[in-house]
């Protein structure tokens, strides 16, 4: 169920008023090629002369790599090429890093492996089981090295290095205060310290990362389909990597079955395409398989411990909050540290707290990198600061509700900028909160946890007010560094849109599809800007050749973003038809509006004409149109980030760079057998508002999508590496998602506080699910085991750690 | 190499006899075979139900059978719902009216596990569409509307059957006709 | 992930799938239901150079009773066994281990004989059969030899079928109806996964209320399926109250050597086995009184 609410608010956009589309549940336009099977991913297509490739990768976390004999596997009928790592460095280059530390990194391993399942060697053949076949008679002789597993261990001066090009496995440290964090805890009477463990998770798409790369060795072209986000964002690391110029590559996007971050670059999968398609001669589709994927892919999020502590004065404020941080990045450092410039975009919360010490060391261990993945950083970080202030509320005596209110920022104070220096652009937190617990019907609950609690069984209500930044600035990825390699300011959105001779529009988005409706979006805002049909109009993807620059989906940015470059690109061409139609009808410019699909004179709808006629003419009539107006009506707009500033050079105001921010508190019920660990969801309360809604039921697709995942870091996700660095989850039978029998009721509600940044007031939501449900579902099981002393300091919750947690808070009791 | 397999058999209603390789999956022979790419393969070990087909009308995971054993044997594939003509089949239709999907890549499979389910249990309570869909992953709708697009799907075609026009409201979220 | 090559045999009688099985010995592998073997193919943890798929013999799929015996064929699916009456009438126990097994589309295709014979030490037919007291036929060119599950399951997913020998249905001694009750009882990780534990109960009263006859079987805690049998003699003759229930618990959890894994280590696998042999014994029991309303 899904029911809106506006808020009362002034209005951001021309002609909102009277909005016809934005803000209704029109159909979703990609799905019929989805539900008919139609849809193309990269997996269904082929290339005439096309080979399969498949990986041999290392069964050690570390080692040595003495020799590799592929003699026997090139012998093998119908293997075309091998390709070890030193053999792919004759075609391709290292990955692109992001990162300011010398970390190199090949999609094939030189010399070392330093996580299991790292590539050893590529082959392709005419088709996969062949290649599979190679893999097996390619053998590899190891060094078997000590592997690092620990963090805290690999942090130790005299650890054996990952890398030798660094000094120390830590391969970043900083630490900064944001304001007067000594004075604020200082003065505080009441210092909340908590520690917590947030575990490496990953995003494991059902479709996995895959490309096809053709090389012309003639033209020196290079053609790429793959899954990849980054084509028209950044296609220039990509043909750095694949040795080629620019100019030669194209990049064509594929629809991709699931992202939730894990899929911006895949440079390792199209770098051994890459390579295999120049060795040998002809187009090579590499598509991981599953156990290809958990291994290495870049699907790994955060893998944290936390050392916190809140301020908080005797009237319950928040004065302070100081996290000092371990965050293990696994093997390289391919994106740096974005994920805690993400986590540093909202790191008070909906809170007023006044300054924010952070001290962060991101160590290198023998696991496979961090990448991206739905939170992206923030997600531990609302973790740590609900249970910090769960923990305020149970040492104060204050109702946790009571408390979030006392603290709550205020509506009147927007735009409110946090003591790291980005701005929350609007909000309104006490009627989210109050209607969801109006929602969630809590006396109800409340009597039945007593009911229960007869019975001896143990109910929990969970309660979590947390943020959703949204629509990220480039900095977020750089803004740690004094000296960062790229500084980029820049994440633009584009589309290219025409209308034909014959008054159709067609739309082209330099974004893919990645499980989110990126048509159906463009073709709700043109159909609001030009009053026709959002049925009417043609959506498609542009590919890397098309100029339609393009950060895409990613950080909860691509509805504010595509609004905003449709809506500029069809206000150019209407402003275009506009001056036409004026000519045409001999009036002013002025005095023409665009009203349902026509060009009529104002107040006089007698004299009108139709999309067509103008646009005939804009076509193919020159001499009839104003002088200077250049034939056809085509517009490529490039929106850029709304509302952003760079940092200042001493980083102590990270300045917006995720300012579009959401709200939501989610309220989920649990039942806990404190036996045997068993965790069931039994019902889901959300409210959430995420500004203006452009497709509710959409939106509350993402919602509830992403609670589902929080559920799964919450009790069941977990990337395990055992004492020798083996990876103890390669499989979907190992780790853990959510089955339809672990997936609660959800009931959600959402209030509308319009962003004044972003056309129609859009905020992003894609992530605020799975940002608020980990740390919802802890306060959850929290409150079921209240009664025999737990306290939840770490996730996922599996039965083990619920049993554990149980049996050490007696022990705690015994011992007094 | 072994021998190829001689078989014969019918998928979407048209027959095929063809030769296989002993080791062809199922999954691998619909798509790279007979060019029918909207089966997925997610996991290949049988845990996703990517892969879900009728096989003489039960599902199966096509990614667990060779083609081998398919002899005699009737597949039917997601190829196999929707009309020539641009009609969805019900469960399509439901499935959009619901939004009961996100990326599609599950899709196929769920459609067809709601396929075999509605075929006997008409119209399914959420707990029946659980206990038959619950093989099968998805990692971007939480489920919910993939439920409510199976016993929406239910309705329309229980009242198809009763002879009347099959309804068109199938949406069961408040507001979700624009 | 795709299989190492094959040759693929389908018979169409038991006599030739064992001289198909005789010929190749231990490089060739039984298909049935595949959802074990095919999964291990991809992955080529398994690479058969022989697969006997036996779906083709006639009436090997079949689920009867005679004399006290309910009889499972080689190719009888875990869907079918769980919802065959006979199998819910007579060995009440059987059926809802099977209920419990993985998901209804891969039960749909599983059999139950490939489940017992594939002796993983977490599944939960395996420990079933062996609370059962059931036995396993196997066939080969020198005839048919019926082995008790106790000897069946020697290690993890190690039986003990000789390679020319094809097990081509399970025997399973009809449970007694008369004060008696069972129950199977466990703990996966999420709803359809493999047991982190599973406890098999079946315990029969006497009239004064006493247990006559008790049998525990429990699945993840070890090698191969446990058998309780000290738990069993401490029960025997003894009323089954709390205490009594708590003991019977803490003494089979003592016996138990599980293996940890990334589910579940082996203290929490024991910790769980004193928990659900408890809960099993306790549902049991209110069945063997007619107590539980669900029975």
């Amino acid at each position: 169920m899904s029911t809106v609410e506006h808020e009362a608010t002034t209005d951001v956009g021309p002609g909102s008023s009277g909005r016809r589309w934005i803000g209704t549940n029109v159909p979703r336009k990609e799905d019929p090629k989805l539900l008919t099977g139609r849809a193309g991913y990269i997996g269904d297509l082929t290339v005439p002369g096309m080979l399969h490739a498949a990986v041999l990768r290392s069964p050690h976390a570390h080692a040595r790599i003495r020799a590799v004999d592929t003699s026997a596997a090139r012998a093998l009928p119908g293997v075309v090429a091998v390709l070890t790592g030193e053999e792919a460095l004759h075609h391709v280059n290292p990955m692109t890093s992001f990162c300011a530390e010398p970390v190199p990194q090949h999609a094939i391993a030189v010399d070392r492996v330093r996580y299991p399942g790292e590539a050893v060697a590529a082959v392709a053949a005419t088709d996969r089981y062949i290649a599979e076949d190679a893999c097996a008679l390619i053998e590899v002789d190891y060094e078997v090295l000590p592997p690092l597993v620990d963090p805290v261990e690999a942090m130790d001066p005299g650890a054996v290095k990952v890398h030798e090009t660094l000094d120390s496995n830590v391969v970043f440290h900083r630490s900064i205060d944001f304001g007067e964090v000594e004075a604020d805890f200082t003065r505080a009477d009441h210092v909340i310290r908590r520690r917590a463990r947030w575990h490496r998770m990953g995003a494991q798409p059902i479709e996995t990362a895959g490309a096809i790369c053709s090389y012309d060795p003639f033209t020196h072209d290079m053609t790429v389909w793959s899954n990849t986000n980054f084509y028209n964002f950044l296609p220039w690391s990509f043909a750095g990597m694949l040795g080629v110029a620019n100019n030669r590559l194209r990049m064509i996007p594929c629809p991709v079955g699931g992202s939730f971050g894990s899929k911006h670059l895949i440079n390792k999968v199209i770098s051994i395409a890459g390579s295999l398609t120049k060795a040998a001669g002809c187009p090579v589709k590499f598509l991981e398989d599953r156990l290809d994927n958990i291994a290495a892919n870049d699907n790994v999020g955060c893998d944290r411990s936390y050392d916190a502590e809140l301020a908080v004065s005797d009237q319950g404020e928040f004065l302070s909050l100081r996290m000092k941080i371990v965050d293990d990045y696994g093997a390289y450092f391919q994106f740096a540290h974005g994920q805690h410039g993400n986590a540093l975009a909202q790191p008070t919360g909906p809170y007023r707290i006044g300054s924010v010490g952070y001290d962060l060391s991101a160590v290198l261990t023998n696991k496979v990198q961090q990448g991206f993945f739905r939170g992206a950083g923030a997600d531990p970080g609302n973790f740590i600061l609900e249970r910090l202030v769960d923990a305020a509320a149970e040492e104060l005596g204050i109702d946790r509700v009571e408390l979030r209110r006392r603290n709550f920022i205020q509506p009147d104070r927007f735009p409110f900028t946090v003591p790291t220096g980005n701005v929350y652009d609007s909000g309104n937190y006490e009627p989210v909160l109050d209607r969801a617990l109006e929602l969630a019907g809590l006396e109800s609950w409340q009597a039945e946890k007593e009911r229960m609690r007869q019975q001896g069984r143990y109910l929990g209500i969970g309660l979590a007010t947390c943020q959703e930044r949204t629509g990220y600035s480039a900095s977020e990825w750089w803004i740690l560094y004094d000296k960062p390699p790229l500084p980029a300011t820049s994440t633009p959105e584009s589309v290219k849109l025409d209308v034909d001779a014959t008054g159709n529009v067609r739309v082209a988005i330099g974004c893919p599809l990645w499980g989110n409706s990126p048509e159906t979006v463009v073709s709700q805002v043109v159909a609001e800007e030009f009053g026709i049909d959002p049925a009417a109009v043609s959506v498609g993807y542009a590919d890397s050749t098309s100029g339609a620059l393009s950060a895409g989906p990613g950080g909860s940015r691509v509805t504010i973003m595509l609004s905003g470059a449709a809506r500029g690109a069809a206000g150019t061409i209407r402003a275009k038809m506009q001056r036409i139609a004026a000519h045409a009808m001999e009036i002013d410019v002025a005095d023409v509006e665009c009203v349902d699909g026509t060009f009529q004179a104002k107040g006089v709808p007698s004299t009108a004409m139709s999309m067509a006629d103008v646009a005939m003419r804009a076509h193919l009539f020159m001499h009839d149109n104003p002088a200077g107006e250049a034939s056809g009506l085509v517009e490529t707009f490039t929106y850029d980030h709304p509302f952003s500033s760079p940092p200042t050079a001493d980083r102590k105001d990270m300045g917006a760079f995720y300012p579009m921010v959401s709200h939501a508190c989610h309220i989920p019920i649990v039942e806990v057998d404190p036996e045997t660990g068993a965790v069931t969801v039994l019902k889901y309360y959300v409210v959430n508002d995420s500004g203006t809604l452009v497709n509710p039921a959409l939106v509350e697709g993402q919602v509830v999508g992403g609670i589902v995942q929080g559920i799964g870091a919450a009790l069941m996700e977990e990337y395990i590496y055992d004492a020798d660095g083996a990876l103890g989850t390669p499989s979907f039978r190992e780790y853990l998602l959510p089955s339809m029998h672990e997936a609660p009721e959800v009931i959600v509600e959402h209030r509308e506080t319009p962003s004044p940044f972003t056309e129609y007031g859009v905020k992003g939501v894609g992530e605020g699910g799975r940002l608020v449900a980990p740390t919802a579902i802890a306060s959850a099981i929290d409150d079921a085991l209240k009664p025999l002393g737990v306290w939840i300091d770490e996730l996922p919750m599996t039965p083990e750690r619920v049993v554990e947690a149980v049996a050490s808070a007696a022990d705690r009791m015994v011992t007094g | 190499m072994p021998d190829k397999i001689r078989i014969s058999l019918t998928v979407n209603g048209v027959g095929h006899d063809v030769l296989v390789e002993p080791r062809m999956l199922l999954v691998d022979f619909l798509r790279d075979e007979l060019q029918l790419t909207g089966t997925h393969a997610g996991c290949e070990q049988g845990v996703c139900g990517a892969c879900t087909v009728l096989l003489d009308g039960e599902t199966t995971r096509s990614c667990l059978l060779f083609a081998a054993q398919l002899d005699g044997s009737s597949v039917r594939t997601v190829e196999s719902l929707a009309r020539p003509d641009g009609s969805l089949h019900p469960i399509q239709r439901a499935f959009t009216e619901n939004h009961g999907l996100q990326c599609g890549f599950c899709t196929p499979g769920m459609l067809m596990a709601a396929c075999e389910l509605l075929e006997h249990t008409p119209l399914p309570e959420p707990e029946d569409v659980k206990d038959a869909l619950s093989g099968n992953l998805c990692r971007c709708t939480g489920y919910q509307n993939i439920v409510r697009s199976v016993c929406a799907a239910g309705r329309v075609l229980a009242t198809a059957e009763n002879g009347s026009h099959p309804a068109s409201e199938t949406a069961e979220t408040t507001g979700a006709s624009a | 992930m795709k299989p190492a090559a094959f040759a693929y045999l389908a018979p169409s009688s038991v006599e030739e799938a064992v001289d198909r099985l005789a010929e190749h010995g231990p490089d060739a592998r039984v298909l049935a239901g595949g959802q074990s073997l095919v999964r291990l193919m991809n992955t080529r943890l398994a690479t058969p150079s022989v697969v006997v798929d036996v779906n083709r013999i006639p009436d090997l799929d079949h689920i009867g009773a005679d004399n006290g015996t309910v009889h499972v064929g080689a190719i009888a699916r875990q869907r079918s066994c769980e919802l065959a009456p006979l199998v819910r009438s007579r060995v009440p126990l059987f059926a809802e281990a099977c209920s419990q097994v993985a998901h209804v589309s891969v039960r749909k295709r599983g059999t139950v004989v490939g489940s017992v014979a594939f002796a993983d030490p977490c599944a939960e037919l395996p420990a079933a059969l062996l609370a059962l007291d059931g036995q396993v036929v196997a066939r080969s060119r020198a005839g048919e030899r019926v082995i008790d599950a106790d000897d069946f399951f020697v290690g993890p997913f190690e039986n003990s079928l000789a390679p020319d020998e094809f097990a081509v249905e399970l025997r399973i001694p009809v449970t007694a109806v008369e004060r008696t009750g069972s129950a199977f009882v466990e703990v996966s990780r999420r709803h359809g996964d493999l047991p982190m534990c599973g406890a098999s109960t079946v315990v029969q009263l006497d009239e004064d209320g006493a247990v006559a006859n008790a049998r525990i079987a429990l699945c993840g805690v070890g090698q191969r399926p446990m058998r309780a049998r000290d738990t069993e003699d401490l029960l025997l003759g003894q009323r089954p109250a709390d205490e009594l229930l708590a003991q019977a618990a803490e003494l089979t959890a003592a016996a138990t050597d599980p293996i940890g894994d990334c589910h579940a280590s082996a203290a929490f696998r024991r910790h769980l086995a004193r928990v659900l042999t408890r809960r099993s014994l306790q549902t049991a029991v209110a069945r063997a009184r007619k107590e539980d309303t669900d029975a």
